[in-house]
């Protein structure tokens, strides 16, 4: 009963292929700009060169100098942007990861995040401001959100053990009715921002509240900061992302910890065996569907609540891309609850790299969604790569980890047809551009 | 010996590692044209691991392989087919919502303008082999609709269609019934007559004596050594398979049974595949310290009869009584309170293939106050409880309890299936073909634990369709023919001709009842 050497465990091998996809994916945006700059009159190769070190460390970048020139050190607000970004994230790769332990493909994390987008904020401003404290009325938003998604969530859950329909097929469908029963009920709803008028689409702030029928700013609630503000001044960041770290950890310990994790992961990785062995399938199933659902909604709950955004209410169009991220957030995480935590962190990262980007050099940020899409596709490759380190170990001795990575494009052809959903590069935070 | 140019494939010293195993150990294995060759070896003994290098699926370390004496590499099946190599994999390769035409052709379709298949000329030629062997398809049928042996007889016609003269069968008989099997043999002599080269791979020792001219027999990854069948006897080869003198009957005493454990009244379970009922009106009993065997051939309502006692299936009729308690309608749960059960198939039921050989040996009992605290699964007395099933029933694998159940082999898997539903120490033992696809030591292992726990006192319900262990173990004989039990032996009394009569109250051809 050896322990197998590092570099040939799997837990090492699925690592080194995430971190692989990833550096994969930055070499490419990396190739993109030196390409869009040495072809473009406006551009050049120092402004490429800018633009590559703000892919790579964009989170550190502090700015421009009176020279001119970049200039880098400790970015309080990036991080904590960052942090904030990431919160919704780590719980819609959550609830990915989870279900997938348990054999299911949440692709529903869309709709049970526009779920809990509805309900916590109606929850949070339908309470009559000063009915009851401010943190209770949080905590009943949060709360609602996650019973919300649950319900929802287990919509599919219940149609795939009882009826046996693939849960992607009843996810997708469920997405699409959340996405217009969300507009509709914000649609006859009072909670639509007339206060600023340009602002009419949009629904209040949490930070609204409901005095004498009208609403008020700062007279609704937010979620605290719980010290986040210090630690990074000037940046969004919140209490929030300390609970979804709470929630991943948590999730962590219920999968392998616990008698009720065993129980979920057995009957997703064989239903028969798991009924052989008096274990409820059905009821399983529903549950996973159901935590899922939780999870996402979750996620929702702590980004609205979080008192600084605004929900674009006319949502029927589009599909929350922060719910379809977690697809690649799990998968780069190998579905450890605990490396969500990290890949949910570091594909925020990358948009608060696409923003510095175009803050301070003429490219846009769409390059970072180039990047994550990349990085997309060799998640769902990780597997294929996997394989290719055994090889190598096989013919080697010992893979190098870190092998330079060439930086030819790797041609995303041929990816799992469940997969290209995934890199959907959707706007539906904002709504923004309809087609 | 002759020239190597004899030899239509040789294996010279072929060495094959997996992480904590050395799988294949410098084995040679010569194959004559024309020759049927067995490979004979216990489960885990490196035969399936020597084929798959054989056929492209692994790398060997070391080694060579040549064909007509020239050598040859063969990185992945395809070069293999091209080397006229072609193989019946124990489990079949077929896609189950293709029909049979559509299976054969699959991987080697000729094709004219445009990349249109040219069905037809396919299908002249498979009837025409199918003509010329005696193998009856229905080539239009789809494979989820057909028998097992039938399904095998695709697999035939898929080597043959390719024009492959070497032909490995692996553990071919495991799912045949008799008259299947006799079937299959006179088949594989028929290709040797031919001037094919067939591998057979097996540990069925009467086969093996049957068919084939030569044996070359695998131990623990090791080469043992060659031999002709007609200068051997079926105790030296299974001496040299085990390594040690094997006992290839089942010694025990006379059955003492003492009370009534189950009582099964007036029992059906409907069919999932017509509307009669898979079992219809069963009635019978197990008295502790009794084996009781059901027999009968494949098909005939075993499966749903006991899918019916352990509440995997719905009945819908008559009772079912365990220790003077009626559980005709009690969850799974409820009914393991009193009830062991060996499942049928234990790739299906038995184990959660992706779970570790530890948490497959709670997979009952991880609620239980000694296994989880508040929630919380006890891992250490998980470790420690596992440890003493692998050591007490000899399980063997990779990386001990932490081996995935996936990667161990049939026979040890079946081996810790055992373990864990006879240490959970039930009144009522199920067990369903619980030596299916075993070599001589596992059968043997599992028989003398099968009679020790009979003698310990436990109900034993048998469920079996080798003639062989249904004479030997069991001290009642119960057949079941169409759903109906149709008659009730003693093995004492009776000899396998009365059996088969009784068992083959008509060879059902079509569909199997499946659940």
């Amino acid at each position: 009963m050896k322990k197998e050497p590092f570099l040939q465990r799997e837990g090492t091998k699925s690592v080194l292929a995430s971190l692989l996809s990833i550096l994969f994916g930055l070499a490419f945006g990396a190739v993109v700009i030196l390409i869009v700059g040495l072809t473009s009159k406006d551009l050049g190769a120092d402004s490429a060169w800018e633009g590559i070190r703000l892919i790579f460390g964009g989170l550190f970048s502090t700015g421009r100098g009176s020279t001119g020139l970049l200039t880098w050190g400790f970015n309080g607000q990036n991080i904590g942007n960052m942090l904030f970004r990431a919160t919704p994230l780590i719980m819609t790769g959550l609830s990915v990861a989870m279900a997938y332990k348990t054999g299911l493909f949440n692709i529903g994390a869309p709709g049970q995040y526009l779920m809990g987008t509805l309900v916590s904020l109606s929850v949070a401003l339908g309470i009559p401001a000063g009915s009851m404290p401010k943190a209770v009325i949080w905590l009943l938003a949060f709360l609602a959100a996650l019973l919300a998604g649950a319900l929802w969530g287990s919509i599919p859950g219940a149609l795939k053990a009882f009826l046996n329909i693939n849960e992607v097929i009843a996810c997708i469908m469920t997405n699409w009715i959340a996405a217009n029963f969300v507009t509709w009920m914000f649609g006859i709803s009072n909670f639509k921002n007339i206060v600023e008028n340009t602002k009419s689409s949009y629904i209040y702030k949490t930070t609204y509240g409901l005095v004498d029928g009208t609403y008020v700013s700062g007279a609704g609630i937010a979620t605290a900061k719980l010290g986040m503000d210090k630690l990074f001044p000037g940046s969004q960041v919140n209490g929030g992302i300390l609970i979804a770290i709470l929630f991943a950890v948590g999730v962590y310990v219920m999968m392998e910890k616990t008698t009720f994790g065993y129980e979920l992961k057995a009957c997703g990785s064989n239903r028969h065996a798991a009924r052989y062995a008096g274990i409820a399938d059905k009821r399983d199933i529903v549950l996973s569907m159901a935590i899922a659902g939780a999870l996402s909604a979750g996620g929702a709950g702590l980004y609205c609540l979080a008192g600084n955004t605004e929900f674009f209410w006319s949502t029927y169009q589009s599909l929350p891309a922060i719910g379809f991220n977690g697809i690649p957030v799990a998968l780069l995480a190998v579905c450890n609850p605990i490396g969500v935590i990290f890949t949910a962190i570091f594909m925020s990262m990358l948009s608060i790299s696409g923003l510095q980007l175009t803050n301070l050099t003429a490219y846009n940020e769409y390059i970072t969604d180039v990047i994550i899409s990349v990085i997309v596709y060799l998640a769902a490759f990780s597997l294929v790569i996997k394989m290719w380190l055994g090889r190598k170990k096989d013919k080697v001795g010992a893979v190098n980890a870190n092998a330079e990575p060439a930086p030819k494009a790797e041609p995303p052809a041929g990816a799992k047809p469940e997969e290209p959903a995934a890199a959907v590069p959707g706007d539906g935070e904002k709504g923004g551009d309809a087609q | 010996m002759s020239d190597s140019q004899d030899y239509v494939i040789e294996m010279l010293h072929i060495t094959k590692e997996f992480p904590g195993i050395r799988a294949n150990d410098d084995i040679t294995l010569q194959l004559r044209r024309g020759e049927i060759h067995a490979l004979l070896g216990e489960n885990g003994a490196g035969k399936s691991t020597l084929m798959s290098v054989l056929f492209g699926l692994y790398q060997p370390e070391k080694g060579e392989i040549r064909k007509n004496g020239k050598k040859v590499t063969i990185n992945d099946p395809n070069d293999a087919t091209a080397l006229g190599i072609g193989m019946v994999h124990q489990h079949f390769k077929l896609v189950e919502v293709f029909t049979v035409l559509d299976n054969i052709i699959l991987g080697a379709e000729t094709t004219g303008a445009m990349g249109f298949l040219k069905k037809a000329e396919a299908r002249k030629k498979v009837e025409a082999l199918s003509e010329k062997y005696g193998l009856k398809v229905d080539l239009d049928a789809k494979v989820e609709d057909i028998t097992v042996g039938m399904q095998q007889r695709v697999e035939i016609l898929k080597m043959l269609y390719r024009d492959n003269e070497i032909l490995i069968f692996d553990e071919p008989t495991a799912v045949l019934t008799p008259q299947e099997i006799d079937e299959l043999m006179a088949t594989m002599k028929e290709f040797a007559r031919e001037g094919k080269s067939i591998l057979f791979i097996s540990h069925k020792l009467n086969e093996i004596m049957a068919v084939a001219d030569r044996v070359s027999v695998l131990r623990k990854g090791r080469y043992i050594g060659t031999v002709n069948t007609a200068e051997t006897d079926k105790q030296q080869l299974s001496n040299m398979m085990v390594g040690r003198p094997v006992q290839l009957e089942v010694s025990k005493t006379p059955a003492q049974p003492k009370e009534e454990i189950l009582r099964v009244e007036h029992f059906c379970v409907p069919s999932h595949v017509h509307k009669r009922n898979a079992v219809n009106d069963v009635t019978f009993s197990v008295r502790a310290g009794e084996i009781v065997c059901i027999a009968g051939i494949d098909g005939n309502g075993q499966t749903e009869l006991v899918y019916g006692l352990s509440g995997l299936d719905k009945s819908n009729g008559g009772t079912i009584t365990l220790c003077g308690e009626d559980i005709t309608h009690l969850s799974i749960h409820n009914r393991s309170k009193n009830m062991s059960h060996i499942p049928e198939d234990r790739h299906k039921h038995g184990l959660v293939l992706d779970f570790t050989l530890e948490q497959n040996m709670v997979l009952q009992r991880f609620k239980e106050p000694n296994f989880q605290r508040g929630g919380f699964i006890n891992a250490g007395a998980v470790r420690k409880y596992a440890e003493r099933l692998i050591e007490q029933y000899d399980v063997r694998s990779g990386q001990g309890p932490i081996t995935r159940a996936r990667s161990m082999s049939g026979g040890n898997q079946q081996k810790a299936i055992i373990a864990r539903e006879v240490d959970r120490d039930k009144p009522l033992i199920i067990a369903v073909q619980p030596t299916r696809g075993l070599d001589v030591g596992a059968i043997e292992y599992i028989h003398s634990q099968l009679v020790a726990e009979r003698d310990r006192g436990k109900a034993i319900l048998l469920v079996s369709l080798e003639l062989d262990e249904v004479m030997s173990l069991s001290d009642r004989i119960l057949v079941m023919y169409e759903g109906e039990l149709v008659g009730e032996l003693d093995p004492k009394k009776t000899n396998v001709q009365e059996l088969g009569l009784y068992m083959a109250g008509a060879k059902r051809e079509g569909k199997e009842a499946s659940a």
